[in-house]
């Protein structure tokens, strides 16, 4: 009878300890390029782990592995500096997320992989794969089924402002009846609707562009969605209006300068790039003059 | 009593008004620059009633100060003041976007207001309050920080410091209307060089901004506190015969999320930045070399900015992209003819061989002078964008050209002179869809005539112009007929100038209806007397919808009516 107890025992802890976790990984198929925002946002990744229901809870870590197309493994988990985790003691699932999946601080990429995420905290944008893997402690054999996900990594471009070009100085009559503007997509093309943002500030006495930008009321404010080109009817009497920039941040007097740039948004309104930059999802701003008619320039 | 009180305002008045007694001594007091006030409102009716779709687009009130004389004392002391603020915030992009309430240190750090002194003497300056300072092109100088430093040039030695707060903590509200929020930003920055002006300059510039993530509560939900450290290393030559050599190498090390973990696999730079999983590190360099005469300039500019350089002295800069640029200017035919042109190509995306787009940019304006009455400039721009998109099947295309014709001529007869201008400008906007592979073309036609008579024994200057605009895209089709005049003229003995101008538009969409805008503005400024002079500016705007927009005949009536006084302080003691 103790011989019968000893070896259901033995045989309740092997099941146990050998027990299969259930691991459900749901990974967005265009995750943001940098990998650090992953962590930031649950929309990202989740991991659903379960143990079997009636057994104590077990220990595990998360073995995960990025792989290109091809399976090359280009970065993977140090699981000796993983965190330990335990599935709960209720059978539940234990949901996580990109901050545990793939901890970046201790993550290990190679060659240039390693090198482009030093540089620029982004892949090269190319299709990947992440592959998970749940391990027992203390020697790491797996503990679940290897689950892998492909994903397609791009670095966002921002839009390029075109027209009007950097300091060109516009005819004031023209102008008063119709600017257009014109700037280049998103890239890549995202698969919704882009809603540019179009704004265009006046930069008043004593004013720098870019401090213009950032305190002024913006005479256009335009949301244009998907295109790349907006004709602007300003409605303003702009031939006889003074402004100077500080000899330090412009070009020699062109006329009244204005300010414009883009802020590229995505369906929920929110900037389609939030770690670049200023984290505002805006174009680089650039300047526009102006010029006072003939007749004023002469009577100055 | 009344006697004792009227001497000092004699003296003071003396002291602001006086030319000085003697003019061949040197003032041992003088102050110039201006100060003023001024105060904009601004008006929107709309109709009709509950019809929303023309939003307001200046504060409805607002009261603007500014005070930036120049204070000299002897020969060495000078005091420049530069302070300008307004009475209501109305920041709608960067930290304090949306903000309403500001406490009293949000308010001295608003970009929209300066509160800067910066006391000199001799070569040492102290710089106090709000400061834009640029140090070099890669490390810092598109931000206002609110601080003290010091810029110090003893002979031909350069040494700068500041430090302060480029942004105060801004709590993030969902709204309506919604506020962005921001982390305070601490900034710091350093610069050591050695100048003589026109002749060289080396210089090593460090530059540091570093966010408070506890300093704002809610936090913004989009924003991430940063932390970001440059240094650069900056040279300019001057040689003679005009040609010149510029170049500025730099390394940034950035982190994009401070609440991300830290990550001793990257590269720190102790004592300035720890790195954290967010840190990227990178390197910018940019470098021209030319020659700049009376009549002929060239000069070649080439700037790389690596994916990873970021730097919070410059927030809005685009990284991974490299950009090289000839440009040249001369004058020929007896400096009749004058040419400006500039040929170049920008790469975006460098470090990114999947998506990496290729600009070409080239310019060209060209002025002829034919000779006393005929004129002519002809320009031209060409912008092309061209990439891969991901996974669509066609890449990326928009390419620009602008061709620009503008013949002038101008005739005298016994009592005035004529002026007659004619603009043609056409523009092509070529862009091809990513899916299908088809090209689509925007056509924009924009003709200008212009008449300017200047009569000899008259005072008032009339203009007159036509304008016709046209654009043309698959699906629509807008044209602009504008019809404007203008007249200037002094009064009460030139001490009142007086402007005015009206305009009338008649625009169409399509087969639409057309819709049909009125401006009418003017100017009236009076010289007080010799140093204060009352600006008056006056403009309504009337729009009225066709049927292009439901309601149908939608209208707004806008206005913005200006003034202000402008004292220019010109005053000086004598020994």
């Amino acid at each position: 009878m103790k011989k019968i107890f000893l070896s259901l025992i033995t045989i309740l802890i092997a099941v146990s300890v050998t027990a299969q976790l259930k691991l459900d990984l749901i990974l967005s198929s265009a995750p943001p390029a940098a990998l650090s925002e992953w962590a930031s946002r649950r929309e990202v990744l989740t991991a659903i782990v379960s143990g079997q229901p009636g057994l104590p809870p077990q220990q595990f870590k998360i073995k995960s592995e990025f792989k290109t197309t091809d399976g090359t493994v280009i970065g993977t988990t140090d699981l000796a500096r993983a965190a330990v985790y335990t599935t709960s003691a209720a059978g539940t699932g234990t949901i996580l997320y990109a901050a545990d999946v793939v901890p970046l601080e201790v993550m290990i990429f190679t060659g240039k992989y390693r090198s482009s995420l030093q540089k620029t905290g982004k892949l090269p944008s190319d299709n990947y794969m992440l592959c998970v893997t749940l391990v027992r402690l203390p020697d790491y054999p797996p503990s679940s089924n290897q689950v892998c996900k492909s994903f397609y990594l791009a670095t966002t471009q921002l839009p390029i402002l075109m027209k009007p070009y950097n300091e060109e100085a516009l005819d004031a009559t023209i102008a008063q009846t119709a600017i257009t503007f014109r700037w280049t997509p998103v890239v890549p093309r995202l698969t919704e609707p882009v809603t540019y943002r179009i704004q265009v500030f006046e930069v008043l006495e004593h004013q720098t562009p870019v401090q213009a930008l950032r305190s002024n009321q913006p005479l256009l404010d335009q949301n244009v969605v998907n295109a790349t080109q907006y004709i602007w009817r300003p409605q303003l009497d702009l031939g006889f209006q003074g402004g100077t920039i500080p000899a330090d941040f412009g070009a020699a007097l062109k006329g009244k300068p204005f300010i414009w740039t883009i802020q590229s948004l995505d369906v929920h309104g929110n900037p389609v790039t939030q770690t670049d930059g200023s984290g505002e999802g805006r174009s680089e701003p650039i300047i526009f003059y102006i010029k006072m008619k003939a007749k004023e320039k002469g009577n100055r | 009593m009344m006697r004792k009180q009227i001497i000092p305002i004699a003296l003071l008045l003396a002291l602001f008004s006086s030319p000085g007694f003697a003019q061949e001594k040197k003032p041992v007091f003088s102050i110039s620059g201006t100060m003023g006030v001024s105060y904009e409102g601004y008006g929107l009716s709309r109709s009709p009633s509950g019809w929303m779709g023309y939003q307001p687009r200046r504060p409805w009130n607002q009261v603007r100060f500014n005070f930036t004389p120049t204070m000299k004392f002897g020969a060495n002391w000078s005091i420049p003041f530069n302070i300008n603020f307004a009475a209501k915030p109305t920041n709608f992009a960067g930290p304090y976007s949306g903000i309403i309430k500001q406490n009293f240190s949000q308010y001295i750090t608003n970009p929209m207001n300066n509160f800067g002194i910066n006391p000199k003497y001799k070569w040492a300056e102290f710089q106090l309050g709000t400061q834009y300072l640029k140090y070099s092109d890669l490390s810092t100088g598109d931000i206002g920080i609110f601080g003290a430093g010091f810029d110090l040039r003893p002979n031909t030695y350069r040494i700068k410091f500041f430090t302060g707060v480029s942004q105060q903590g801004i709590n993030y509200f969902t709204g309506p209307p919604s506020v962005t929020g921001a982390y305070k930003r601490k900034n710091w920055m350093f610069q050591l060089g050695k100048e003589k002006e026109g002749k060289y300059l080396f210089a090593f510039n460090i530059a540091k901004g570093k966010d408070v993530p506890s300093s704002s509560a809610p936090p913004p939900v989009t924003i991430k506190p940063q932390e970001g450290f440059v240094m650069s290393l900056q040279t300019e030559i001057y040689l003679n015969k005009g040609w010149y050599f510029k170049a500025e190498g730099a390394k940034s090390i950035f982190t994009k999320d401070l609440t991300t973990a830290l990550d001793s696999s990257r590269k720190s730079l102790k004592p300035f930045i720890d790195a954290h999983t967010s840190t990227v590190n990178d390197y910018a360099a940019q470098g021209s070399i030319g020659k700049k005469s009376k009549d002929f300039d060239i000069g070649i500019t080439t700037k790389y900015l690596g994916a990873g350089f970021q730097t919070t002295g410059y927030p809005y800069q685009q990284p991974d992209r490299l950009d090289y640029t000839v440009n040249t200017r001369f004058n020929a035919w007896q400096h009749k003819m004058n040419v400006v042109a500039s040929i170049g190509q920008r790469v975006n995306n460098v470090s990114n061989t999947a998506l990496k787009a290729k600009q070409f940019i080239a310019n060209l304006n060209w002025f002829t002078q034919f000779n006393d009455k005929w004129s002519l400039n002809v320009s031209y721009n060409n912008f092309g964008f061209e990439t891969a998109s991901g996974i669509n099947p066609f890449g990326i295309k928009n390419v620009s050209n602008d061709l620009g014709i503008n013949p002038t001529v101008s005739w005298n007869t016994k009592k005035m002179n004529n002026l007659l201008s004619l603009s043609y400008n056409y523009s092509k906007y070529n862009e091809r869809d990513v899916i299908s592979g088809l090209t689509t073309s925007n056509n924009t036609h924009t003709a200008l005539l212009t008449y300017v008579p200047t009569f000899f024994t008259k005072e008032a200057s009339p203009d007159f112009s036509v304008l016709y605009f046209y654009n043309d895209v698959p699906g629509a089709k807008i044209s602009l007929t504008t019809i404007s005049s203008g007249l200037s003229m002094p009064a009460a003995k030139k001490k009142i100038k007086l402007r005015g101008q009206l305009q009338y538009t008649i625009g169409k969409l399509n087969s639409f209806s057309s819709n049909k805008n009125f401006i009418a503005s003017c100017n009236v400024d009076v010289k007080l007397n010799k140093k204060l002079t009352w600006t008056n500016f006056m403009t309504t705007n009337y729009f009225k919808y066709g049927n292009e927009i439901i309601p149908n005949g939608a209208n707004y009536l806008e206005s913005n009516f200006r003034t202000g006084f402008q004292y220019r302080f010109d005053a000086s003691i004598k020994k």
